[in-house]
């Protein structure tokens, strides 16, 4: 793991990444639907939209799950402890905390999105 | 019907499943979509509690032993993630592919309905009406076809509720918001306010109604008409009464000098099934005491008592109401 920058190992931010992907991607799909709904009455342009930023989002989280996979470095050694005070363990400790947040957001951001495939009106 | 009571009382021990106001006793097609929801529901969490704590018991109690790494890994990644991520999600895609079938719209009658504290009034617009049938805190509606509901409200947001019929639906001051409703089978319900209004806000109920087209058409026509002259002495002098009292600033009572529109129309009083929406028989014993004393039943209510007339007068004045049918 040499090829990793100094900078995620003690990144918080980049452990927390995924869920800020996710709240934005839920906070802009409310605002978007909110918007078309005032301005058109229908939701076409907002169902492209949506589908458009889910996309985005998606890629953007499963970027940030595989760095943080790669951190975690499960499979080089796997430890899923991590409590020493040394820089492995919290570079692991981080890369594995980002993982599992990545995981979850994926599955907030598919869920938060699916109404729009079902509901095509504002009613 | 039996079947379906059955299963509710056996597993909550519950009497209440069937009834005038019970979810999970529908009585039109959106109500239908619901209980089955409800019922799918139900049936997901079962199995994820049971599947669940079933582990539990297994790992713990019935074959307590380390498990290997692999093992540890399929059963936490597959029995945490993927077994509840899956049912979650098939369960959120069956429950939104509902939705949109419980907005669809409604052809032929439209019903407006305007929410006051503490009542609803309720305008009938048959299919190319130009002006609409009033009447107050009673929904009729025709079975076998989609009415379009139309809400509205007067100083505070309520919302409509027939829980037999189908879900509910914010009435905001202001804005109009609609809905619709199917009922499959004709027969009586109960709706309710399910959105805190003021004191009141849980005596704000209503009857509902469900009967065939038929039957609706000839009950929509005799409300459309203005109401009968009281007979006999006593209902005579009540309508005498509810003249010189002032009454008729309020309510309106067609085919009368009274045309008020601040309470609810009274052209037809004695055949809606309840009083004051929905709190009280339609008795001439409860309508003395309400018109005597309206707050004792509703705190809050815009309606002021009478207890200054004598037990002769109330008297008079129920009787000439009981016979506006
Ligand atoms: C200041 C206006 C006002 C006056 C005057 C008034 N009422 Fe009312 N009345 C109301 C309001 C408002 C309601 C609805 C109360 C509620 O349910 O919250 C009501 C409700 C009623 C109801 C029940 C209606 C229903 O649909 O069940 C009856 C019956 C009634 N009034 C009779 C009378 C009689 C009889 C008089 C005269 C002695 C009278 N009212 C005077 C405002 C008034
Ligand atoms: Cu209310």
């Amino acid at each position: 793991m040499t090829e990793e920058t100094p900078f995620r190992h003690r990144s918080i931010w980049h452990m927390v990444l995924a869920p800020v992907v996710w709240s934005l991607h839920f906070a802009s799909v409310y605002a978007i639907t909110a918007i078309d709904c005032a301005k058109t009455g229908t939701l076409d342009t907002a169902q492209l939209a949506i589908a458009a930023l889910t996309l985005i989002a998606l890629v953007l989280i499963a970027v940030i799950t595989w760095r943080s996979w790669r951190q975690w470095d499960y499979l080089g050694d796997y430890t899923y402890v991590h409590d020493k005070p040394t820089v492995k363990h919290r570079r692991e400790f981080l890369g594995h905390a980002g993982f599992l947040l990545g995981v979850v957001s994926v599955i907030g951001v598919i869920f938060v999105a699916m109404p729009a495939l079902f509901i095509g009106s504002c009613q | 019907m039996k079947r379906r009571a059955a299963i509710c009382v056996l597993p909550f021990l519950l009497t209440a499943c069937a009834g005038e106001q019970s979810v999970l006793d529908p009585a039109g097609r959106d109500a239908q979509v619901l209980s089955d929801l409800f019922w799918v529901m139900l049936a997901g969490a079962v199995v994820l509690w049971l599947f669940v704590n079933g582990l539990i018991f297994y790992v713990t109690r019935i074959a307590p032993r380390p498990l290997g790494r692999r093992a540890a890994e399929a059963l936490i990644i597959g029995g945490g993630v993927v077994f509840p991520t899956i049912v979650l999600g098939a369960l959120l895609i069956y429950a939104l592919s509902e939705m949109p079938n419980q907005r669809a719209s409604g052809e032929g009658l439209e019903v407006r309905v305007m929410a006051h504290q503490y009542w609803w009034r309720v305008e009938y617009w048959p299919d190319g009406a130009s002006e609409p049938v009033i009447s107050a805190n009673e929904i009729r509606l025709p079975t076998g076809q989609r009415s379009e509901i139309t809400l509205n409200a007067e100083r505070v947001i309520h919302s409509f509720w027939i829980p037999a019929l189908g879900g509910k639906t914010d009435l905001i001051p202001g804005r109009q918001t609609r809905m619709s409703l199917e009922p499959v089978r004709a027969g009586q319900f109960r709706g309710q306010c399910a959105e805190f209004c003021g004191e009141s806000h849980a005596y704000m109920a209503f009857g509902a109604v469900t009967m065939p087209p038929e039957e609706f058409a000839a009950w929509l026509e005799a409300e459309a008409a203005p109401a009968k002259p009281p007979e006999g002495n006593e209902a005579t002098r009540g309508a005498a009464l509810f003249l010189s009292e002032g009454c008729g600033a309020c309510h309106a009572v067609r085919g009368t000098a009274a045309s008020g529109a601040v309470g609810p129309d009274l052209t037809h009083l004695a055949s809606r099934r309840t009083l004051a929406a929905g709190i009280l028989p339609m008795e001439k014993a409860a309508l003395r005491d309400w018109v005597s004393d309206p707050a004792r039943f509703k705190p809050g209510v815009e309606m002021p008592g009478f207890d200054h007339l004598t037990d002769a007068e109330l008297e008079a004045l129920a009787s000439y109401l009981m016979g506006l049918t």
